[in-house]
């Protein structure tokens, strides 16, 4: 599903380069959900930036989904992005004026559907998070578990191959942040291929897969059975 | 089409969202396209072709006749001596021909029981003036002898007297003598008035009365414009065989031929007055088009150019601040652009997004410039008030007012929209 083969990420500033990523290897398969930790600082992000297409890198290769995304144009990069990959964000990124139909709408708008197939899209994704009741409610009549998980229909409405989470529980309590997770790991077993930013080790744990970066590089790779989320309850 | 409707679904949005930045940015170019299109509509009366279908084959004829070495006389005059101006009504190479003098009456219905007099302007001229000129008649026609004691009246003067209609066959009273009227004109404006376009009558009405020049003259009615004379002149019809250059001529030539000739006959009539002794200067007669006519006339009034060339840099001064505004406005949307580009909009969508915007700003400015012009211009009409009958804000003018707030808006909005597409997508997301 990912494959990035000695991938490099250099940012340069007139005095100074910083390796973002060197080197770095990694196959994702579908189906797969995979956390990604490390401390701040490490790549994490960076490596997010280029999985998800939002940034370029300076050497390696790079394929998704069996397409090659070295020398693609801006339109061809935003189409992969469009079709391929979903994602959800750390601080949710809804707009705040949009119903949540609306911002559940949003990439489905550049995908080119029609409405009456973007309308099916939309309900079975809100549907899929347990907020089909809620369409037309903005995201301030939200919690911020249920504006996460409305950020999660958004990147789930495209049908994408693979969700990309920067951190999803990051600003999230106990409870909510639970309620995501598994959220998430039951989209991971209905098929979807997962790759998780976290600092949270339990949640790292409680995937099957952990990378942790370190200077931009991998300097762990375990791989874990799966087992429950060891969240605690709140007291 | 679903996309374009989006796109004006979004940017209808931002309006509401960012009401007050948009009303700012809206006005600032609105009201430097409003002073644009407001000196722009002046400037289209004071410039345009009074009769653009036949300006190249009208001249204004000028003569250099004047009887004694005057060095301020050498420039061929546009005013003419009664005698001169009948030597070029007898030449048969020009295909319509007129001279005029301007005066003024005051004129009644005679078969009004009200004594009150109608102040009228009036042109003093001959047959060939409706021919050259195209002036429009709604009913009748010229008057068929020269001294003839009928006359034409313009739509003004018509509404005033009669109520408007058909007024052929009725008499206004002038000075105690009954003038039949045979011709009505339709409503006639000429931008400029090219007839008389010296002494600051360019933008003039045209005139209310046309009557015959001989019955002007034996009616004694003043001259109303330019006049230069070597001797005393004691009434208009005194003016026939002296020295006095008041008339002004006009004559239609259809083609370079006729020209030449006429020209030519000019030139022979100089020299034989040269020959007899007559008037001591080089012969000198110009024919000038109606443009170069209007053009020799300063009939561009030079501050309104200067003002013009200052509300095109104030216009530039409201788009630099636009562009600035909308500066601040994308970077404060980085947001919503970053996240966009995230979930997959192209630079392309983003770009296209902006341009529906700025067109949705563009007719919105449009609408307000619009208004704003037509204030504008009144303005302007109280420091130039000779302007306040031809100065106005046509279809035109209109639709270049849109172009321009469109256009500028567009431009205003162009370096900030390509700044905001291409900001890297993964600094403004997290």
């Amino acid at each position: 599903m990912l494959k990035m083969n000695n991938i490099s990420r250099i940012f340069r500033s007139e005095t100074i380069q910083t390796h973002a990523l060197r080197n770095f290897d990694l196959n994702v398969s579908a189906g797969e959900f995979v956390a990604v930790t490390g401390p701040s600082g490490s790549g994490k992000s960076t490596f997010l930036n280029v999985a998800g297409l939002l940034d370029g890198f300076d050497e390696g290769d790079y394929s998704l989904d069996g397409v090659s995304v070295k020398g693609l144009s801006d339109d061809e990069l935003s189409r992969l992005r469009n079709e391929k990959i979903g994602f959800i964000f750390q601080n949710y990124n809804l707009i705040p004026d949009f119903s949540i139909f609306d911002n559940v709408d949003m990439p489905l708008r550049y995908r080119g559907f029609n409405s009456k197939e973007r309308k099916r899209r939309i309900e079975h994704a809100l549907e899929q998070v347990g907020l089909a009741s809620r369409h037309n409610y903005l995201p301030s009549q939200l919690s911020g578990g249920q504006q996460q998980r409305v950020a999660i229909a958004r990147a789930l409405a495209g049908e994408p191959k693979i969700l990309l989470a920067d951190e999803p529980t990051g600003n999230l309590d106990s409870l909510m942040a639970r309620q995501v997770m598994e959220l998430l790991f039951s989209l991971n077993q209905q098929g979807s291929t997962i790759i998780m930013v976290t600092h949270d080790s339990d949640q790292a744990r409680a995937v099957n897969r952990n990378v942790q970066i370190i200077d931009g590089q991998i300097t762990d790779h375990s791989i874990y059975a799966p087992m429950s989320i060891p969240i605690q309850q709140p007291a | 089409m679903e996309m374009l409707i989006y796109y004006i679904k979004l940017s209808c949005r931002n309006f509401a969202r960012n009401s007050l930045f948009f009303t700012l940015m809206i006005t600032t170019l609105a009201v430097g396209v409003g002073v644009l299109l407001a000196n722009l509509s002046i400037l289209k009366s004071m410039a345009s072709d009074p009769i653009p279908e036949k300006s190249d084959r009208v001249f204004n004829v000028s003569l250099n006749t004047w009887p004694n070495k005057n060095t301020l006389h050498e420039q061929p005059l546009p005013i003419l001596r009664y005698q001169d101006a009948m030597h070029l009504l007898k030449s048969d190479i020009p295909t319509h021909s007129l001279v005029h003098y301007a005066s003024s009456v005051y004129a009644r219905d005679s078969e009004s029981n009200s004594l009150s007099r109608f102040s009228a302007s009036v042109r003093a001229t001959t047959q060939g003036f409706f021919p050259l000129t195209d002036a429009p008649f709604a009913y009748g026609t010229a008057w068929q002898q020269p001294n003839a004691l009928e006359l034409v009246i313009g739509d003004i003067l018509n509404q005033k007297l009669f109520g408007g209609g058909n007024s052929v066959g009725k008499n206004v009273e002038i000075d105690g003598k009954l003038f039949l009227v045979v011709g009505v004109l339709k409503p006639w404006k000429l931008k400029p008035k090219f007839y008389h376009a010296s002494n600051g009558r360019a933008f003039n009405l045209t005139d209310d009365i046309f009557a015959p020049l001989e019955v002007a003259l034996d009616s004694e009615w003043g001259i109303g414009a330019q006049q230069s004379s070597t001797v005393r002149i004691s009434s208009s019809s005194d003016t026939r065989n002296k020295n006095s250059y008041y008339l002004q001529a006009f004559v239609q030539l259809d083609n370079a031929q006729q020209k030449a000739s006429f020209q030519n006959y000019l030139d022979s009539y100089s020299q034989s007055l040269k020959d007899a002794g007559q008037h001591p200067l080089d012969i000198n007669n110009k024919l000038y088009d109606v443009n170069a006519w209007l053009k020799k006339n300063n009939v561009v009034d030079d501050r309104m150019l200067a003002f013009g060339l200052a509300t095109v840099l104030f216009l530039a001064v409201c788009i630099f601040n636009a562009s600035s505004l909308l500066i601040a406005r994308y970077h404060g949307a980085k947001f919503e652009t970053g996240l966009r580009r995230a979930v997959g909009a192209s630079r392309k969508d983003l770009f296209y997004q902006g341009v529906v915007e700025s067109l949705l700003i563009g007719i919105s400015c449009a609408l307000l410039a619009s208004v704003l012009s037509w204030i504008f211009l009144q303005l302007s009409i109280s420091f130039f008030p000779h302007l306040e009958d031809i100065a106005e804000i046509d279809n035109e003018l209109l639709l270049l007012g849109v172009v321009i707030s469109v256009s500028t808006v567009f431009f205003s909005a162009l370096y900030p929209l390509i700044r905001s597409c291409t900001t890297s997508l993964s600094a403004e997301i997290k």
